[in-house]
């Protein structure tokens, strides 16, 4: 490791006792005491029937939860299955649980979870977040066997989504990976993923743990770091993912501020990778590569427009100073739109994003506040699609998407351009 | 008669010639002394300049946004700035020794007066200027808060942190020099209570609606069941 990263003596001893493992499980949490001990069961489910033979074990870090979340995870019990005859395995499961801090930090829990896999030598390893309540033993299952059995060393999930859901991903996460780093993997950050120990060991021994992009979403960190140094990557679904019951979930502008800034942030500590790299590749996926639900969500469209609208006026000066002269003319034209004529098409939108990439690079401004800027501009983007699908199909908003990739792909050069130029 | 003026001229011109005998070393060594001023100024300038462009200074200061505000006020860059400052302070640091070595006592007594001063002026400067700084980004910072947030009048808000850090940093600075040090005080202190006597009158007659659906939006559930519809999960 680069830096000092200590593990506690606790921890250590833990890990020592149980020595070497071939699978290990994830699971990084803070206050999640009603939903956890169901994660655990269906996780030592996964184990008993799909790796019967296997040393395992959970690895629970916690960042400070005050309601008992790690207890619940000492004691979950795995219910008798009416067809067992009792002795269900002959090997221990081992449990590790081990806190952190007084605060939960994602950076730190997914740094220890590595440090644990790379202790025990994990051969395949996957993450768990007990914010999701409907896991299965497919889930866990999926993330595991295409490291342990086929050799790949990052699994990326998949999951069935109502069509207004994932919209940050399907606009610019995606797209944006996709076209610079050259692999087509949808969910670029996720709290679910599976990776080897190789990846484990690769990952921990980066000089990068401190840096703010990879404390914030290390899960976004770890998959571009697998495709940049072409470890073998694969997709696999998992199904529908549903947020704990009462969770207000991520707002936009903390998931553009951790998501995009982290994507940014690799896209210049990976500059040499990404600019020698043309087009894009498929990865291996398991299952099907994507699943849209017709399900409703209610979305209040027109706040969405009135904070774009009012967002490019007031912020005008500072768009002035991250984006190019015709982007900007062009944004503002946008903006006086009427509300059901408005279009922000995908040329705008990825020109939109290569100069604020560009801006990042150059530090035109506070990072933070240049990915703050970017929030109106998305809403603006989110708008237009909503418009624009409000009775689309699945394959419609599809098409529609692969199409912004494309665009995306084709803007390259551009993007090189502007990162390239002297400021 | 005729030989006692020719005493005092001559005594005059003794006078004179032993004064200017006595003044022009001095003069000569005011010369050296700015000259040299003027050299170790120029050095000081270059050498500032040099570290500031190899620490990227200039980056720093756009990204704070400190700049932006240079640019408006059509000055140099912060470097340059920074730079020219360092040059004429030491050049008048300088003359003044100079100046000083003349030997007259009015002139002595107003620069020693100086002298002591500098210090506390440069770190007036120095705090004027980390409040420029401050007062930018903070300001920024609530533009973009109040923007995403969907509040009304975001440059307001902008506007009220940019003034308030602003008219910190002043008074701090006056303070810093012993201007009017109670005046500075008991001004600063009417006037940032004038302000929120006036914002909490503003708000609590003129804006009861806004206060109204502000603690509704906080605290009542229709607010929470409004946020809910507002927005798609974005991941």
């Amino acid at each position: 490791m680069p830096e000092e990263f200590l593990l506690s003596d606790d921890l250590l001893r833990q890990l020592m006792s149980v020595g070497e493992v071939d699978l290990l499980v994830g699971l990084p949490s803070h206050n999640n005491a009603k939903t956890i001990g169901c994660t655990v069961e269906t996780i030592e489910e996964t184990f008993q029937h799909g790796f019967p033979r296997e040393r395992v074990v959970i690895v629970n870090v916690d960042g400070g939860s005050k309601d008992g979340t790690s207890e619940v995870v000492m004691n979950a019990t795995l219910p008798k299955h009416p067809s067992s005859r009792g002795l269900t395995s002959l090997r221990t499961e081992h449990r590790i649980v081990t806190r952190y801090a007084a605060a939960p930090s994602p950076g730190i829990a997914f740094r220890t979870l590595l440090a644990a896999a790379d202790l025990l030598r994990a051969k395949a390893c996957a993450v768990i977040s007990p914010e999701t309540s409907n896991i299965t033993t497919q889930w866990v299952g999926s993330l595991l066997q295409p490291v342990y059995r086929q050799n790949f060393d990052f699994v990326a999930p998949l999951y069935c989504r109502p069509k207004y859901d994932g919209l940050l991903a399907r606009n610019l996460l995606y797209p944006m990976s996709r076209a610079t780093f050259g692999r087509r993997i949808r969910e670029i950050h996720s709290t679910e993923l599976g990776f080897s120990g190789r990846l484990a060991t690769h990952c921990l021994n980066q000089d990068v743990w401190n840096t703010e992009a990879v404390q914030v979403a290390p899960e976004t960190w770890m998959a571009i770091t697998a495709i940049c140094a072409d470890f073998p990557c694969c997709q696999a679904f998992l199904g529908p993912k549903e947020p704990v019951a009462g969770s207000s979930g991520t707002d936009i502008v903390t998931a553009v501020r951790q998501t995009v800034g982290t994507l940014f942030w690799c896209l210049e500590s990976q500059e040499r990778v990404w600019m020698e790299r043309v087009g894009s590749e498929p990865v291996p996926t398991f299952g099907p590569d994507r699943e849209l639900s017709s399900q409703k969500v209610r979305v209040n469209r027109k706040r969405i427009f009135d904070l774009f609208r009012s967002g490019v006026a007031e912020l005008s000066p500072l768009l002035k100073s991250i984006l190019a002269a015709d982007t900007d003319a062009e944004i503002q034209r946008v903006a006086t739109l009427d509300e059901r004529n408005f279009h922000f098409d995908e040329v705008l939108w990825t020109r939109t994003l290569c100069d604020f990439a560009a801006a990042y690079h150059h530090s035109r401004l506070n990072r933070d506040h240049l990915l703050q800027a970017l929030v109106p501009l998305y809403r603006g983007r989110i708008y237009s699609f909503l418009l624009e699908h409000q009775d689309s199909s699945p394959d419609e908003i599809e098409a529609d998407s692969e199409k912004l990739c494309v665009e995306f792909e084709r803007q390259k050069p551009y993007l090189i351009e502007r990162w390239n130029a002297k400021t | 008669m005729r030989e006692t003026i020719l005493l005092g001229l001559e005594q005059a011109y003794e006078n004179l010639v032993h004064m200017i005998a006595d003044f022009l070393p001095r003069l000569a060594v005011m010369v050296v002394i700015i000259l040299t001023g003027l050299l170790v100024a120029f050095l000081l300038k270059y050498l500032l300049r040099f570290i500031l462009h190899l620490t990227r200074f200039d980056r720093i200061s756009e990204e704070a946004g400190a700049s932006h505000v240079l640019r408006k006020a059509d000055l140099p860059p912060m470097t340059e700035l920074l730079s020219r400052s360092l040059f004429w302070m030491t050049f008048l640091g300088f003359t003044l020794l100079g100046i000083s070595v003349l030997g007259i006592p009015e002139l002595q007594e107003q620069i020693s007066r100086l002298f002591q001063l500098f210090p506390e002026i440069f770190v007036a400067m120095l705090v004027l200027f980390v409040g420029v700084l401050a007062s930018n980004f903070l300001s920024r910072a609530a533009l973009l808060a109040a923007v995403n947030a969907g509040y009304r009048s975001p440059r307001l808000w902008s506007g009220s942190v940019r003034f308030v850090v602003w008219i910190l940093a002043i008074s701090m600075a006056l303070e810093q020099i012993g201007l009017a040090r109670e005046t500075v005080i008991a001004a600063f202190s009417i006037f940032l209570g004038a302000v929120m006597l006036a914002l909490a009158i503003a708000f609590g007659l003129g804006g009861r609606d806004l206060a109204k659906q502000t603690l509704e939006r906080y605290i009542g559930d229709k607010g929470k069941e409004k946020e809910k519809e507002v927005e798609p999960s974005p991941l």
